[in-house]
């Protein structure tokens, strides 16, 4: 009896170990990680701002570390990559005492989060040291350089020291420029990397869109040269920079991975203050600014009597505040008829078409007159009309963009499609967080609205890396977003 | 009347155990027959079934026993290609019970066990930590029971539950940087259990039993928020941290059918069916009294989607009395999990489970001591869990082992 139960216990144990499927079928710790048809040894990243590791309006050391391409780059050394140095700055705050600008708030150190009056508000911080140059201790392999439009990028000079107060330098890559006539593309060439990342384009529409418009659309002018710094890129000097640039870093046989530009209207910079803003105005004040704004709607009736005006455009401009729900704050549109020989100003409420930007909420305050007896400037409004040309401009980028990978041969990532996902309300989720483009609290965007958290940054470097598996057949990990960094709260 | 009795039982759906935060570790010699629960040699088959005790061969039985349970689990993230392992600790269920025969056809007794009760630990870093870092549920079953004989052959045995437990879950608040503790020690509930047990012959042993769902009420919770002190007023939490909360954890019911043929005077099958009434746990709610971190309309409502599912459990277990003084046991049984894949949630992980178990007892007059060991072989899962977007691979092992004394004085 008992050798039956002993042999038939080890006969049962026998068949546990092989048909429970106890074990994992891959296990990850026994996965080889591999570059496929790619070759990391050399990876060179190529972008702006998005690609430095900016974030909190500055570079600084730990954005610069959780920079999309520094997550990209250390999941590429598993699979044979080889050092990814980047430019790091001198310390741990950003900005530039030496041209650092109190007025604009020009290189001014990061942004940080403190409680004001009992809610939470980013403010920046001074200046965390002097513009450092480290080309001595280059070549660098993150080549994003803050503020560079698509054209940049290929411009002679554009690390020149001497060609700064001018304007005609960019300090972030004066910092590490190999020479003061040599280019970034020319710096990057020189590293004869073996595969290279490139998301440039955004600054070409955002700079306008950040200044509410203030620029001009350039659509048209191919001379880059007599662009003012706000002006949207023409789409044909953007496709053919661009395809300049893919050609140079392909020579050698070089593979990459380029990304698309987002639209504006994603990102928290223009979605965190809403449309219309004015809530919760007593009926004192709404009978007053109606009172106020009387004799404006009556000069609009006369203007429109006289025909300078269509109804429609009398329509949009008749300014009237209600009890029911938000108002619209008062705007200054210089998209309007002028009517100032009439004695009228170009005034409108915002509807929801527009875009309020993150800048405005500083002087939105219905109680000193801001956006109802003070309107708001233009600098503080994407109107329907300017969003339109950004999103026209981003199109047609986007469009180049694609073509140009795809006849290059060159992995893509649409990164638009992901931020407006970002965008919804549902999100994206990872282990069980779920990320949104909701400023400060959604987890992705830092303090200053329009750049990258390390975690958004770990999000977005996953499609990279998607991208770059799907193209070449490499399977490199993705990141563990969760744990990089967020907001930093005081 | 035998007949009637039986086929009603088995025709009210019927059977017991196992899966998720349940623990079925309540007797030494049963865990070593798989668990089973047809034997009615002491006091331990008070939990399984109150009608037992008026077949205890002793006017007064006192048992008692503990538990090692070792278990661990793995996750492995096929896309980052990272994986990790609990570090939990050792879990000690205990139990004690006496019966007591006041009359020839009437018994009296009381359970004590602890039923229900886990704790998992991930480390730190880990990549679910949003969903959970480190679980303890804990739940303990006072049951007074009385049992009273109705013919030579059958008895019929009822049990009132009072249970107490307590849960102690800290979780990861990813966006806000911090972390969060909800914890409760105070949570009650109380149920029932009913049986039948039969001798019709001296061949056989037939237990029917039922347990009802406990509702574990927790009505003052507290959930203790780590984050910087600047978010208390956007979080809606007082100056400590600290918001309330209220949750009912269902521990849910039991049907179980065993039976135990001794094919001779020295040796013993058994056999036992569970049915576990799971599909209680379809969702976890979590009412906060301020805190606005829910998921519902009411942004203070965390709802948790479970979507457990009824499950079975089937159980074979032998004994074989070498001398009159040593028997040895032997058991398989095979647990199934109460939810899908799809379902997979890492706080309470589940899997399909084939066990083997066995033990030997030992007869110093009337003092018996018995030890027991078990080692499961689960099953491992490829899931994606949509409603909290986790997805990956888990794999687990356990092993058991248990001592446990009775007396019997007649």
């Amino acid at each position: 009896m008992k050798k039956i139960i002993i042999s038939s216990l080890a006969a049962s144990l026998l068949l546990f170990s092989y048909s429970c499927d106890t074990d994992f079928e891959n296990d990850v710790n026994d996965v080889a990680v591999t570059s496929g048809s790619a070759d990391f040894s050399k990876y060179v990243a190529l972008g702006n701002s998005l690609t430095s590791g900016y974030r909190d309006n500055a570079l600084y050391i730990d954005g610069q570390n959780e920079s999309y391409p520094a997550i990209i780059a250390a999941q590429m050394k598993i699979a044979g990559g080889g050092e990814f140095k980047q430019p790091l700055m001198a310390n741990n705050i950003g900005g530039f005492t030496n041209l650092f600008n109190p007025a604009t708030g020009a290189f001014a150190g990061k942004y940080v989060l403190s409680v004001v009056n009992g809610s939470l508000s980013p403010a920046p911080t001074a200046p965390g040291g002097a513009l450092d140059i480290i080309t001595a201790g280059g070549p660098y392999q993150n080549m994003g350089i803050p503020g560079a439009k698509s054209f940049h990028l290929g411009a002679a000079g554009y690390g020149n020291a001497a060609g700064l107060s001018a304007g005609l330098s960019n300090p972030y890559f004066v910092r590490f420029a190999s020479s003061g006539t040599t280019s970034v593309i020319q710096d990057a060439a020189a590293q004869a990397p073996t595969f290279f990342s490139l998301w440039i384009g955004n600054n070409d529409v955002l700079s306008y869109a950040t200044s509410g418009g203030m620029g001009t659309d350039q659509t048209g002018n191919m001379n880059p040269a007599t662009y003012g710094s706000n002006d949207i890129t023409d789409p044909g000097v953007f496709a053919s920079v661009i395809n300049s640039y893919v050609t140079a870093l392909t020579a050698n046989g070089a593979k990459g991975v380029i990304a698309n530009i987002p639209n504006v209207t994603t990102i928290p910079y223009f979605t965190r203050v809403p449309a219309k803003p004015l809530a919760g105005l007593s009926a004192t004040q709404i009978a007053q600014l109606n009172g106020g704004y009387a004799q404006y709607n009556a000069g609009l009736l006369q203007a429109k009597n006289l025909g300078a005006i269509n109804d429609a455009e009398y329509q949009s401009r008749l300014i009237s505040f209600t009890t029911t729900g938000s108002n619209g704050a008062i705007i200054v549109d210089k998209d309007l008829t002028n009517l100032t020989g009439f004695g009228i100003p170009s005034y409108r409420q915002t509807t929801s078409e527009d875009l309020i930007l993150l800048t405005a909420s500083a002087v939105l305050n219905p109680t000193v007159g801001g956006g109802t007896s003070v309107p708001l400037e233009d600098r503080f409004v994407l109107t329907k009309k300017e969003t339109a040309k950004a999103i026209a401009a981003t199109t047609a980028y986007n469009a180049a963009l694609k073509s140009i990978a795809d006849s290059k041969g060159l992995a893509f990532v649409d990164a638009n499609a992901k931020m407006a996902q970002l965008a919804q309300q549902s999100g994206i989720s990872f282990n069980g967080v779920k990320y949104t483009a909701t400023f400060v609290t959604g987890g992705t965007f830092s303090l200053d609205g329009v750049h990258l958290t390390g975690r958004g940054a770990a999000l977005i470097g996953n499609e990279f890396i998607k991208a770059i598996n799907n193209k070449f057949g490499s399977n490199l990990p993705m990141a563990n977003v969760n744990s990089y960094s967020g907001v930093t709260f005081p | 009347m035998k007949k009637v009795l039986i086929s009603t039982a088995l025709l009210a759906g019927v059977l017991t155990q196992a899966g998720a935060f349940r623990v079925s570790l309540q007797g030494v010699k049963q865990l070593a027959m798989a668990h089973t629960s047809a034997h009615a040699g002491d006091a331990s088959v008070a939990f399984f079934n109150p009608a037992g005790m008026s077949f205890i061969p002793a006017k007064l039985s006192v048992a008692a026993g503990g538990f090692g349970a070792i278990t661990n689990v793995t996750y492995q993230n096929p896309t980052t290609m990272q994986s990790f392992d609990t570090d939990n600790p050792i879990g000690t269920p205990f139990y004690a019970a006496v019966a007591y025969k006041v009359m020839d056809n009437v018994s009296v007794g009381f359970s004590f066990t602890t039923p229900y009760g886990s704790t998992i630990q991930w480390p730190e870093d880990w990549e679910g930590r949003e969903i959970v870092q480190k679980l303890a549920l804990k739940a303990m079953y006072f049951q007074p029971m009385v049992s009273v004989k109705l013919a030579p052959w059958a008895s019929v045995g009822a049990s009132y539950i009072y249970a107490t437990g307590s849960v102690d879950w800290d979780k990861g608040l990813t966006l806000y940087n911090g972390t969060l503790n909800i914890k409760d020690e105070k949570a009650k509930g109380h149920g029932f259990g009913l049986g039948f047990y039969f001798q019709p012959d001296d061949k056989w042993d037939v237990s029917i039993a039922y347990r009802s769902p406990v509702n574990m009420k927790a009505e003052n919770g507290v959930a203790s928020f780590n984050v910087t002190p600047a978010l208390y007023p956007l979080i809606g939490i007082d100056a400590a941290g600290q918001d309330n909360f209220k949750a009912t954890l269902p521990l849910v019911e039991e049907y179980t059918i065993g039976a135990t043929f001794k094919v001779t005077p020295k040796w013993k099958l058994s056999a036992d069916m569970n049915y576990v009434g799971w599909e209680k746990y379809d969702r976890l709610t979590l009412d906060f009294e301020n805190a606005p971190i829910g998921n519902q309309a009411d942004p203070t409502v965390l709802t948790n989607i479970k979507d457990f599912h009824n499950t079975r459990n089937f159980r074979v277990g032998t004994e074989y009395m070498f001398t009159t003084k040593i028997a040895g046991r032997l058991g398989w049984y095979y647990d199934e999990s109460p939810y899908e894949d799809g379902n997979f949630i890492p706080e309470t992980p589940s899997f399909d489970a084939h066990a083997i178990t066995g033990g030997i007892g030992l007869k110093f007059g009337s003092l018996g001591v018995d030890l027991a060991a078990a080692k499961t072989f689960p099953k491992s899962r490829v899931f994606n869990n949509q409603n909290i977007n986790f997805a990956g691979q888990a794999k687990a092992n356990s092993f058991y082992f248990g001592l446990g004394v009775n007396y019997n004085i007649n």
